[in-house]
């Protein structure tokens, strides 16, 4: 009796492997023929020279596309703008991400409806959000300019998107927009863990709002901030459809993106596209391993 | 706790704000999409058109004339049919990485097989790949298997992209489902596919309807893959078509707001639509 028992835990493990095997290979080998094998192909490239194109023998470069990318100025300018508008969105994320956050926490009336419209900016492809905020910055007849001017503020219609720094916080607050609503589920979900006898009783102690603020809910929404830091970084790092559409390609507003996608699809040149890409794919790999960290540590 | 009127005013105020902020935008497309070129253009510009007009969605629709453009040419039914694109590819690469990531997410929670947890690291450990790096090597792969500029080789790369993704959010909901009605269901004589098909695919079906959800918006938003892989109408989705709507010099914006506005009812109904169980899964992600 023991033995065929035996037997039938055998057959049935076997079942179980050969199931578990069939029902990944699809999912494996999507990723592996899609995303795998081209990164291998696409690191390949970015170590060989540009080719006749360029007016050389294709053939093994090394590093030498790495370091033209990290000496290029334009690259380097690409990259400072990313750092600005990753810093810039992240921390207006986190502070306007909190503010809704606390606001929304507490059950009222008609929460559900407002819930519902914080979404909507999610929801909406980035390039809609481009649009829709287009005509805010125009130079001509913009809503910026007929606002700031009719307020005396201004006293000519200013050419927002042209200049350095404030385009780059225009483009930002539009990224901001479509993100915001993800990070404030993120510390939604953090407050609900928060249960309410903690604000009773320290309420009880004679704690006021601020004080329940800044020693009770921020405290408690560190493993939040940990992931909405890391999400926030990694979607501000590769910003490009917000950039394409408000201002194209213009110099002063350009991503390590946007300048990867100009290298290698308006200048055809592959190789230095590529590995500018992979510069920043590594900077997005690390703090994607940060994010897995935050997510386990904040589970545990 | 005591609520002072004060710290009520203070709160009606800052939902308030964050209504207004998330629909401004929104309103100001529709509006500017009701309006004339001449009245977006005349200073001080207008923010609601004194006398609105479904101008700018005709000439979306039906084409523009060169003198009334502004900036913008739009040919005869090439909005609509971008518009069939994207819902298609929206559907067919949704739909597919569904299928393909629920079983995954089915073997990597609940089966024990040899090297199970090194194939989820691996799958899962993509998604910090970067897309566009892989989009570039890609370019010539689909290339050479005549793939640019077709609806199939897009909703291939969709489903690899979004297959680490769908895995993970699937799975995690698999760990924490009770397992009870699967084990009393093998104890009864099923076998394990079986119990899969017929006990936990149900079991996970409220799981599996947000990330369809989830699915489907961020293949609508796509904008770089397939502005890289397609060339023409024959596959070019509406958020590619839009920005070409964008002028060099001067730009029609009630045509342009008409385009975004067409283009965001399908997401912002799915959204308004299944809102509690995307906001769920979002959280918990």
């Amino acid at each position: 009796m023991p033995g065929r028992w035996n037997r039938e835990g055998d057959r049935s493990a076997r079942e179980t492997q050969i199931l578990g095997w069939i029902l990944v290979v699809p999912a494996m080998a999507a990723v592996g023929a899609l995303i795998l094998y081209p990164l291998v192909k696409g690191f390949q490239q970015s170590i060989q020279s540009g080719g006749i194109l360029f007016g050389e023998l294709p053939g093994y470069v090394g590093t030498r596309n790495y370091r033209d990318v990290l000496n290029d100025p334009t690259s380097r300018d690409a990259m400072r703008h990313t750092l600005e508008y990753v810093l810039l969105a992240v921390s207006l994320e986190l502070v306007l991400g909190i503010f809704v956050a606390v606001t929304l926490h507490r059950v009222f009336r008609g929460r559900g409806f407002v819930l519902a419209v914080l979404i909507l900016p999610w929801a909406l492809p980035s390039v809609v959000s481009g649009v829709l905020w287009r005509r805010v910055f125009d130079p001509d007849n913009g809503l910026l300019n007929s606002v700031l001017l009719h307020l005396h503020i201004i006293n000519q219609p200013q050419v927002w998107l042209a200049s350095g720094r404030g385009a780059i916080i225009y483009i930002t607050l539009v990224h901001v927009w479509g993100v915001l609503p993800l990070i404030s589920l993120i510390f939604l979900a953090g407050l609900q863990s928060v249960p309410d006898e903690v604000y009773s009783a320290s309420a009880v102690d004679g704690a006021g709002p601020w004080r329940q603020f800044r020693y009770i809910t921020l405290p408690l929404l560190r493993p939040s901030m940990a992931i909405a830091l890391t999400v926030g970084t990694l979607l501000a790092i590769s910003i490009f459809d917000e950039i394409y559409v408000l201002n194209g390609t213009a110099l002063n507003t350009r991503s390590i993106l946007i300048q990867v996608y100009n290298t290698t699809f308006v200048e055809a040149d592959f190789a230095h596209g590529t590995a500018l890409a992979f510069v920043l794919a590594a900077v997005t790999a690390v703090l994607g391993g940060f994010y897995a960290l935050a997510l386990r540590r904040s589970t545990v | 706790m005591t609520t002072t009127l004060g710290m009520r005013v203070l709160k009606a105020l800052a939902v308030t704000l964050i209504v207004v902020w998330s629909l401004a935008p929104i309103v100001l497309g529709v509006t500017t999409s009701l309006s004339t070129q001449r009245e977006v253009n005349e200073g001080p510009s207008h923010w609601f058109p004194h006398h609105p007009t479904t101008q700018a969605y005709r000439a979306l629709i039906g084409g523009t004339t060169g003198e009334h453009s502004g900036g913008t040419v739009t040919q005869r039914g090439e909005f609509v049919q971008s518009m069939w694109v994207s819902a298609e590819l929206a559907l067919l690469s949704a739909g597919l990485t569904l299928v393909v990531a629920t079983m995954a997410a089915y073997a990597f929670g609940r089966l024990r097989f040899r090297f199970g947890g090194f194939l989820l690291a691996l799958l899962v450990g993509t998604m910090v790949v970067p897309i566009f790096v892989v989009v570039i090597a890609l370019f010539k792969l689909m290339a050479n298997a005549h793939l640019i500029d077709t609806k199939k080789g897009l909703v291939l790369v969709f489903v690899a992209t979004l297959t680490p993704l769908a895995t993970w959010l699937l799975y995690t909901q698999v760990r924490e489902m009770p397992a009870e009605p699967e084990e009393a269901a093998l104890i009864d004589g099923c076998r394990r596919w079986q119990a899969f098909v017929r006990v936990v695919i149900p079991q996970m079906s409220s799981g599996i309807a947000a990330v369809a959800a989830i699915l489907a918006l961020s293949v609508w938003g796509e904008f770089l893959i397939p502005l890289l892989l397609t060339q023409t109408q024959n596959a070019k989705p509406v958020t590619v078509l839009i920005t070409e709507y964008v002028g060099k010099y001067t730009t029609n914006y009630p045509i342009l707001a008409a385009g975004g506005v067409l283009a965001l009812i399908p997401p912002a109904l799915l959204a308004l639509a299944l809102n509690k169980r995307i906001t769920g899964m979002l959280a918990g992600s």
